[in-house]
């Protein structure tokens, strides 16, 4: 995939946005004055950047415990190869799943499909998991419910 | 869900989760997208930042976008040597999410560093470090990640990386 190369004060700027906006009515002329850009500047840019998918999503993060949805439980499944799409896309429509990836096995982990399910609760994670079962037919899957958050941040790229 | 939260609020943030307005005045068009005035989006802006419902308004890029290499980590951690382990791993800044989980593997973390060598380079560190295995299991496919979850019919909102 072709690198974006970013100028200096384009770092600047991106080194801004990968944090909170200015609480004001006008973040992106006051991210623009700190950073000797012109407002237009950061605005092209960032409608550039979320064009592209380098910006995958801009704005607001919630607590999702505040928002009532507290509990995880990420579930790794074993899925053959020529299931892999069907099972993946089946999974990629569900709304209590917000991630679904795959990846390569490793030592004596033989699960190749991962999902992160949302609850109220384990056992309403618990739940999703039976029915997702049910409607794909797989059966050698094993669920990791999340018993305390350890750090959850964002990544400064800038 | 916060109760103080009420509906105008919920449909507010369905709007700037998923499509914060690129534009001058950025709550001048959410407030006339929603029959209320600049002042009066932006002052419940600050009240959802302010009881936490909101963590930040920012831009979530995408790691590969930008060139960068991430991966999911597990590790079999012995309680009693989970407290180390764990300040180990937390200090590398590349590591944005990191869940105690209720299995034989209980530690699982992600991590994202500028190359796929540095990233491998950094967990071999902490395998010396630790004197404990990680597994490393980059993706290689990907169906989901985050889409917008509606806050206005009550569905889940999540963080993402």
């Amino acid at each position: 995939m072709a690198k974006r190369e970013f100028t200096a004060r384009e770092r600047a700027i991106l080194g801004m946005v990968q944090g909170n906006l200015p609480d004001t009515a006008t973040p992106f002329a006051d991210i623009a004055a700190a950073c000797g850009a012109t407002e237009d500047e950061v605005l092209s840019l960032l409608r550039e950047l979320k064009a592209s998918g380098a910006i995958r999503r801009f704005g607001a993060t919630l607590r999702h415990q505040k928002a009532g949805y507290g509990h995880n439980a990420m579930v790794a499944w074993y899925v053959e190869e020529d299931r892999v799409d069907e099972v993946g896309e089946l999974f990629a429509a569900r709304p209590e799943i917000s991630h679904c990836y795959v990846r390569s096995n490793c030592l004596d982990w033989p699960f190749n499909v991962y999902t992160m399910i949302h609850g109220q609760d384990p056992e309403a994670c618990g739940r999703t998991v039976a029915e997702l079962a049910a409607l794909t037919g797989l059966d050698e899957y094993d669920i990791l419910q999340s018993v305390k958050e350890l750090k959850k941040t964002s990544m400064k790229y800038f | 869900m916060d109760a103080r939260m009420d509906d105008l609020d919920k449909r507010l943030l369905d709007i700037i989760q998923s499509d914060f307005p690129l534009e001058a005045r950025p709550y001048a068009v959410v407030g006339e997208r929603l029959g209320i005035s600049e002042d009066e989006a932006l002052a419940r802006v600050r009240a959802l930042k302010q009881s936490g419902v909101i963590r930040r308004i920012g831009g979530n890029f995408q790691s590969r976008k930008l060139g960068f290499h991430s991966t999911l980590c597990a590790a079999r951690v012995p309680e009693d040597k989970l407290d180390a382990f764990v300040a180990e791993v937390n200090r590398h800044p590349g590591v944005t999410h990191n869940y105690l989980r209720r299995h034989p593997y209980n530690v699982w973390f992600t991590f994202i560093g500028p190359s796929r060598q540095e990233v491998d380079d950094t967990l071999a560190a902490m395998r010396r470090a630790t004197g404990i295995d990680i597994l490393n299991l980059p993706a290689s496919r990907m169906y989901k990640i985050k889409v917008d979850f509606k806050m206005a019919n009550n569905a889940s909102n999540e963080e993402e990386d």
